[in-house]
């Protein structure tokens, strides 16, 4: 098994979880450099867990390969950012816009270096390409979600990383912020970035990528939006999440 | 009341070295405290400091310096934390304060049945700002010089790690050991702060301060400095007013502080109140 540069994300065999519980059983995916890819399924079906055991933050228990942006983990990290759901950051942290962008510029540094005028230019840079100019002096915390999430995109942006893995990134956007989420991938898929994002929200799914991994606990089935989203594999995928009620008024869960 | 009665305090060498042994430990202790505050870890400098009162009296017990056991517990227990809350999940509040309660009475055991050394274990629980010596005062100040320079060199990258260590550690920054390296800095903090304040208020020392600047600026530099000031004028306001009171001057110091805090707070409740009347 050699390497592939033209993959962002190159899965073989994982199976994932922790506390020696297993989550993820068997999962195998590709995803090639520029998609915008999604991962969905069911709350407990394994999204985050494969989200966190690529980028180191959860120890993979078994992989046969694992490769990002055609490196070992290891290496590839630094060329991939993770921006975590919205409830795993402290917002009230006294640090500002411009700050926390210039963290990007801290994972290439040394022990020792120093923020650079480079640094800055290349942080102010992102911000205005994200439209977020105006709050470089704003505590994050004092920003709505979007705003927020375009923040850690530009220190992504100014980390000069190739993968962008979100969890849950629609979570808490409105409608409008939302779409404008779903333009900023397209940017960024434009300009060779790949975007990786966990989702449970179908809603965006055929606007936003093209590439969709539909994960239970395994994988499901893996394509295009068109493969992906079928009736039957949604009623496979959610179904026995959601309880139906009949004409009569009787209420069942499904059973798998 | 003329000038000559209040510079007083300042005609005795051992009140000068007082001054300048509270004030160092003030500054550092409230400079490292905003990380304390900013990340929840109150208990954790509690842990601390009740551990190196054990390695105190281990060091008495020996007949080594005390800095050395002090430092060898503190930094045993900031790394011991670290290490379990990253092997198991799980926040024990409960088997820490259970561990480090059990190791603090095993210090009083130590010290009060030792012979000669039970004068000691009051000075340690409360501080003994007026025993301070000239040697003390020279550890006092490099130890705040270093953890200071650390604190300085390595500013952004203690706060990328405190604000998003997910993120960092997604990103392959070395977050482990910033972390480390942050409570190691905290622990040292509290060893040299024992002296001035005791085993018991120590705490105070680091986190009220950087509590009450928090109230009052959301920018991190500026918390950094205004903590360090509120905690140096705490330490001056207090040993000077424990002089003329004739009170314990770590308890008064802590007293300062606290006062301080509560005005603070006060005052922006009524604003608070104001604004939206």
């Amino acid at each position: 098994m050699g390497t592939n540069e033209r993959l962002a994300l190159e899965v073989v065999g994982l199976t994932a979880g922790y506390q020696g519980k297993i989550v993820l059983e068997d999962v195998s995916w590709k995803v090639s450099r520029g998609s915008l890819a999604a991962i969905i399924g069911p709350n407990g079906g394994g999204k985050s867990t494969f989200l966190k055991t690529i980028v180191g933050l959860l120890r993979p228990m078994e992989y046969s390969k694992l490769h990002l942006v055609g490196l070992p983990p290891k290496q590839g990290r630094k060329k991939t950012a993770y921006l975590p759901q919205q409830e795993e950051v402290d917002w009230s942290f006294p640090i500002t816009v411009l700050d926390v962008v210039l963290q990007g510029r801290l994972v290439s540094q040394g022990l020792f270096g120093r923020y650079s005028t480079r640094d800055y230019d290349l942080s102010l840079e992102a911000l205005d390409l994200l439209g977020m100019s105006k709050f470089a002096h704003t505590q994050i915390g004092s920003l709505s979600g979007g705003q927020r999430q375009r923040v850690f995109l530009a220190r992504a942006l100014v980390q000069e990383a190739d993968v962008i893995l979100l969890d849950e990134p629609s979570t808490g956007l409105d409608a409008k912020a939302q779409h404008e989420l779903a333009e900023i991938f397209r940017d960024l898929g434009d300009a060779g970035k790949t975007i990786i994002a966990a989702t449970h929200d179908i809603n965006c799914l055929t606007e936003c990528f093209d590439q969709i991994l539909a994960l239970d606990g395994q994988v499901l089935t893996e394509g295009t939006p068109n493969e992906v989203l079928t009736e039957a594999n949604m009623v496979q995928l959610f179904a026995r999440h959601f309880p139906k009620i009949s004409a009569s008024g009787e209420v069942t869960v499904h059973e798998p | 009341m003329n000038l000559e009665m209040f510079l007083e305090p300042f005609q005795y060498s051992f009140m000068i070295r007082a001054f300048l042994g509270t004030g160092l430990v003030a500054v550092i202790t409230a400079a490292v405290g905003t990380f304390v505050v900013l990340k929840g870890l109150a208990f954790l400098g509690d842990a601390i400091s009740h551990t190196s009162f054990t390695g105190i009296a281990f060091s008495l017990l020996l007949g080594i310096s005390v800095y050395f056991g002090a430092l060898f517990f503190a930094i045993l227990t900031a790394l011991g934390v670290v290490f379990l809350t990253r092997v198991s999940s799980v926040k024990d509040d409960t088997a820490l304060a259970i561990l480090f309660t059990g190791v603090f009475a095993l210090g009083i055991v130590i010290l009060a049945v030792s012979p000669g050394f039970a004068g000691d274990l009051n000075s340690l629980l409360l501080g003994s700002v007026m025993g301070i010596q000239r040697e003390e005062i020279r550890v006092m100040a490099t130890v705040a010089l270093v953890l200071a320079l650390i604190l300085a060199l390595f500013l952004e990258r203690f706060v990328f790690v405190s604000f998003d260590p997910i993120g960092a550690e997604a990103a392959g920054f070395p977050v482990a050991f910033f972390q480390s390296l942050l409570l190691v800095i905290i622990a040292v903090a509290i060893v040299i702060a024992i002296q001035a304040v005791g085993v018991i208020l120590v705490v105070s020392l680091l986190i009220t301060p950087a509590a009450t600047a928090s109230l009052l600026t959301k920018r991190i530099k500026p918390l950094l400095g205004l903590s360090s000031l509120i905690g140096l004028f705490s330490s001056f306001v207090g040993l000077y007013l424990s002089y003329f009171l004739g009170a314990p001057p770590g308890a008064t110091i802590v007293l300062v502080a606290t006062t301080i805090f509560a005005l603070v707070l006060g005052v922006q409740k009524l604003m608070g109140i104001f604004h939206t009347a």
